[in-house]
C-alpha cells in the first residue's frame, strides 16, 4: 500500500464510520485484545450502557465463532475480519471467516430460522436452546445454537448473512454476517 | 473449613465458595473463549459445599451479580443454579440474589427465566446500579 493509497483507506474507513476494523489471524489473545478496544470505544460513543452491552456481546459472539468454528488457515489458525461501525442512527458488527462447503447447509438454515423469528420465537427458542441439555448431536456448534440466538436478541433488526464463493478455493466459501443494533 | 476463592479477571467472574459462612457468590463478567475450563472446578466446588451438612442444617446463600456473559457461559450458570435447585428439593433453605443493573434487560430476563424454571429455590431479583 502507498501512502496515497493509505489516505483513501483511511478515508473510507472515516466516511463508514468504522469503530474498529480488524483483518487476519484470529487467535485468543487477538480476541481478547480487540473486545478490550471495542469496550473503550463503546465507553466512548454508546448512547448507554444498554447500547454498548449489547454491542460487546454482538462483538464477542461473532469473534468467538470465528475463533471456534472457522477452518484454520495454512499456518494454523482461523482467520477473519471482524468490524464495528457506528453510523448516526445505529450500531453495525460484521464478521467475515472462511467455511468449509460441508458447512454450508447447515449454518444457512441456522441462519435462516433465526432470520424468520420474531422476538418472542426468538426469546422462546432460546429459552429451549437452554433447557436442552443434549448439547448439539452435529458437533457444530458449542453453544448448541445459542450463539445466533443472543446475536439475534441483541439486534434491533433481523442478522444479516452472505455466503461468497472463495476464488480458486473450490472446498470453501466465505460467510459474512451483520448484526445491527 | 476452608474458601474457595477464584479472583476476577476481565472475562471471568469472581468465585467465592466459603464453606464456613455457606455462600456461594459471583460476580463480574464471564466471556472465557473456553467456558468448559473455567465452570468445571467451579461446579465441583459448588458440589462439595452443598453435601455439607452444615447446608442441610442451615441452608445456603448465593449470590449472583454479573455484568455480562457470552452464550457459551449461559448454559454453566444455569447449570450451577440447577443444582441449588436439586438442593432446595431435597430440602434445604436456598437463597438466591440474583442482581442486576436495571437498565440490563437481558440480564432480567434471564433472572427471571431462572426464577420460573427453579422455584424450590427463594429467588430474588435485585435491581443493584453499576458503577
Amino acid at each position: 500500500m502507498s501512502a496515497k493509497e493509505l489516505g483513501a483507506f483511511r478515508n473510507h474507513a472515516h466516511a463508514s464510520q468504522v469503530l474498529l476494523h480488524y483483518s487476519g489471524e484470529i487467535t485468543s489473545s487477538v480476541v481478547a485484545t480487540l473486545s478490550d478496544t471495542v469496550r473503550q470505544r463503546l465507553d466512548d460513543s454508546a448512547p448507554d450502557r444498554r447500547i454498548a452491552r449489547r454491542v460487546f456481546s454482538a462483538f464477542i459472539e461473532m469473534a468467538q465463532n470465528v475463533l471456534h468454528y472457522a477452518p484454520p488457515a495454512v499456518d494454523g489458525q482461523p482467520y477473519g475480519s471482524l468490524t464495528v461501525a457506528h453510523d448516526a442512527e445505529v450500531f453495525s458488527v460484521l464478521c467475515c471467516n472462511r467455511i468449509r462447503n460441508g458447512q454450508i447447509g447447515r449454518l444457512r438454515e441456522r441462519v435462516e430460522a433465526v432470520r424468520k423469528m420474531t422476538l418472542d420465537e426468538i426469546k422462546a427458542t432460546y429459552r429451549m436452546q437452554l433447557r436442552n441439555d443434549e448439547g448439539d448431536p452435529e458437533g457444530i456448534s458449542k453453544g448448541a445454537g445459542l450463539g445466533f440466538l443472543t446475536l439475534a436478541r441483541e439486534a434491533s433488526a433481523p442478522i444479516d448473512y452472505r455466503i461468497v464463493p472463495v476464488a480458486g478455493q473450490p472446498d470453501e466459501a466465505e460467510f459474512h454476517l451483520l448484526a445491527i443494533i | 473449613m476452608t474458601v474457595f476463592h477464584l479472583p476476577p479477571t476481565k472475562e471471568t467472574p469472581e468465585i467465592l465458595i466459603d464453606e464456613e459462612n455457606l455462600r456461594f457468590s459471583m460476580s463480574g463478567e464471564s466471556y472465557p473463549e473456553n467456558a468448559m475450563t473455567f465452570y468445571g472446578p467451579v461446579r465441583n466446588q459448588l458440589a462439595t459445599l452443598l453435601t455439607l451438612p452444615g447446608v442441610a442444617a442451615h441452608g445456603l446463600e448465593a449470590h449472583f451479580n454479573l455484568r455480562y456473559f457470552n452464550s457459551s457461559s449461559t448454559k454453566l450458570i444455569r447449570a450451577l443454579v440447577g443444582m441449588l435447585q436439586r438442593r432446595a428439593e431435597g430440602g434445604s433453605k436456598i437463597v438466591l440474589q440474583w442482581q442486576h443493573d436495571p437498565e440490563d434487560d437481558m440480564m432480567a430476563e434471564f433472572g427471571e427465566d431462572l426464577r420460573d424454571e427453579f422455584n424450590a429455590i427463594d429467588f430474588h431479583l435485585i435491581e443493584v446500579e453499576s458503577a
